[in-house]
């Protein structure tokens, strides 16, 4: 690992796993890294990026859901389902409110729309990205 | 009287903080444990180990027949509860007490003289002690809470009567906000607590929340710590508490203090516990309001080790085993600065939401003034099951300007991957001018939301970084060998690392 080119960036692994060190010319800095399914993430100086896997641009968050399904954030139980097939919803009204961690979560509407189909019921333990409204 | 072999009916970095603490004293320790913490590190670092029940709370750790037949059959003396689960329940205390063990906390008595809040704040009122215009109404319907609300005036705080720790609290600005804030404030507070009955109070604008640690013993001696500013909080849940507050003058701490011993005093309290005041104004001018009194040891109470010296969970075991407190009040003063920095596997910019799955890297930073309070490793999966605390980084310094910047620079040396967390985020308010200023109230995040969410585009070097890692050896398996397979130069030479 000699000591790179000026403006030539060489990337190494450290000794521990999952750290990086890169030199650009006499800088030297530390960084960590991992893949993880699709995405791989990167800290850096208190900063944290995930980066997608099959881009090499790259978003720090993943892009919000649209309109269409709104699925469920993580593991949770569904308390309360506030709207039904037909209603007229907007944007920032809370359709479901679900419990994890013994924190409520409210489900906003994220745009004005309709409600096309609810797919949950109170009490129901819901997956992650299970599809819980549609909208339209 | 002395404690031989302590069960801690807790888990997570407290549980090892109290095991930590039993280890310097000679008490041997038992965990307990449900199967979503089978392999945690609570359950290694004690001495005997013992399955509550499975993963949810209401089966494991809140289960009370389950953690006193786990206590007698590890032949345990005395039972330590943490915080949060059974630490607030009065039948608990006196389940421990009915079965011969010790409770390192305060009398049963006090927990529910203290843990209802309307008797609570009675008996302030009766003592002298300052507080906050408020109601329990007697007619608890979505009318009677809204007819209170508007007897107080608005804005109001619905919350509810058994709880702490923000569960089950709810603001509201005017009586269209109310409708949905009083179902929801009793869902969270049936569910967090078992009981859904609502407490409402006047909010006062911009408040800050600055509490004092208080800690009494059997022989009548009382004593108080000192101040823990805790202003800066998301939902209603505390995530940076320093001591001193910036917004104290000696005259105003010792009237604080004073108040606080006495209201301890008043509830017949006895071990550590933490009186929480609202604070309007600063300076000598300021107004306080009592708010409650969290019977039992806090989240945050390293900020208050740090700068008295003290070691409040080895106090505790003396207390609770019959000894006079180690301190009189002219022992303790405040010697420097420290800030508590509370790590959260969660996401800032979805509001806060907790996040769940395994820790793919985690390093904890360490130097002097650094202490990490942790219950957590790398590779452990954050169950949903419990509060996503990760860690507590606590820094201290001779100055706050000091314990700001090594507590900011400890956490740009805290990478955690996989799991998203509010590293990023704490870095923001402890850069933030006005946290930088001691202008703080309980609105803080609130206010300056926008500017502590604000995250820039990923640098070069981190996109170098990333294309790095995916052509490496897959994560989990890259050990200094694979490593060394990716790179065959570094086994050449060690240098620059």
């Amino acid at each position: 690992m000699a000591r790179p080119e000026p403006g030539r960036r060489d990337v190494t692994r450290g000794a521990a796993a999952g750290e990086f060190v890169v030199r650009d010319g006499d800088r030297i800095e530390r960084l960590y890294a991992v893949a993880s399914g699709d995405v791989t993430w990167v800290f850096h100086d208190g900063a944290v990026y995930e980066i997608a896997f099959d881009a090499d641009s790259a978003g720090r968050r993943r892009t919000a859901r649209a309109h269409g399904a709104l699925t469920a954030p993580m593991p949770a139980t569904v308390v309360a389902v506030k709207v039904g097939p037909g209603d007229a919803v907007r944007a920032g009204d809370t359709l479901i409110v679900l419990e994890a961690m013994k924190m409520e979560l409210p489900v906003r509407a994220p745009g004005d729309g309709t409600v096309r189909a609810v797919h949950c019921r109170p009490g129901d333990l819901v997956q992650p990205d299970a599809s819980l409204i549609d909208l339209e | 009287m002395d404690i031989k072999r302590l069960l801690v009916a807790n888990r997570g970095e407290i549980a090892l903080r109290i095991i930590r603490a039993c280890g310097e004293l000679g008490i041997e320790t038992v965990a307990v444990y449900s199967d979503a913490d089978v392999d945690a590190r609570h359950v290694r670092a004690a001495d005997i180990a013992l399955r509550l029940g499975p993963a949810p709370a209401i089966d494991s750790y809140l289960n009370i027949p389950a953690v006193i037949d786990a206590a007698r059959s590890a032949g345990a003396d005395a039972v330590h509860p943490g915080y949060g689960f059974l630490s607030e329940r009065a039948a608990f205390a006196d389940a421990c007490v009915q079965a011969g063990l010790i409770f390192v906390g305060p009398p049963a008595d006090a927990i529910e003289r203290m843990g209802s809040k309307i008797g609570a704040r009675a008996l302030m009122e009766k003592t002298g002690v300052p507080v906050v215009p408020g109601s329990t109404p007697r007619d608890q319907s979505d009318e009677g809470i809204a007819a209170a609300a508007t007897a107080i005036g608005f804005p109001v705080l619905i919350k509810a009567s058994a709880g702490g720790g923000g569960k089950g609290m709810r603001a509201a600005a005017d009586a269209r906000t109310l409708a949905d804030a009083i179902p929801a404030a009793r869902r969270e507070a049936q569910s967090a607590f078992g009981d859904g009955t609502l407490y409402v109070e006047r909010l006062i604008a911009r408040p800050r929340h600055v509490e004092i640690q208080v800690f009494a013993d059997a022989h009548g001696s009382a004593v108080h710590l000192f101040e823990r500013e805790c202003s800066v909080q998301r939902r209603h849940q505390k995530i940076v508490e320093e001591s001193p507050s910036p917004a104290l003058t000696p005259s105003l701490r010792d009237r604080m203090g004073r108040a606080a011993v006495t209201a301890a005093t008043s509830a017949g309290y006895r071990n550590a516990g933490t009186i929480e005041f609202l604070l309007d104004g600063s300076g000598d001018r300021a107004s306080f309001y009592f708010l409650e009194m969290n019977t039992r040891l806090q989240v945050e109470h390293p900020v208050t080790e740090m700068v008295t010296g003290t070691d409040l969970v080895r106090a505790q075991l003396m207390v609770a085993s019959g000894q006079a407190l180690p301190w009189r009040q002219e022992d303790l003063a405040q010697r420097g600065h420290a800030i508590e920095c509370r790590v959260y596997a969660e996401d800032p910019a979805a509001g806060f939401l907790p996040q769940a799955g395994p820790l793919a890297l985690y390093r904890e930073p360490s130097g002097p003034g650094i202490r990490i309070d942790s219950g957590v490793e790398e590779g452990t999966a954050v169950p949903v099951q419990y509060d996503p605390m990760l860690a507590k980084l606590i820094a201290s310094a001779d100055t706050r300007d000091a314990a700001i910047a090594r507590a900011a620079a400890a956490l740009r040396r805290f990478p955690i991957l996989g799991v998203r967390t509010n590293i990023p985020f704490l870095i923001k308010v402890l850069e933030h001018p006005a946290f930088r200023a001691g202008d703080l109230h309980t609105g803080f995040v609130d206010a300056h939301l926008a500017d502590l969410l604000s995250v820039d585009a990923p640098p070069d070097i981190v996109t170098s970084v990333a294309r790095a890692a995916r052509t490496a050896p897959p994560a989990g398996t890259g050990s200094a060998a694979r490593a060394e397979d990716y790179d065959p130069w570094s086994r050449l030479n060690g240098w620059g690392r």
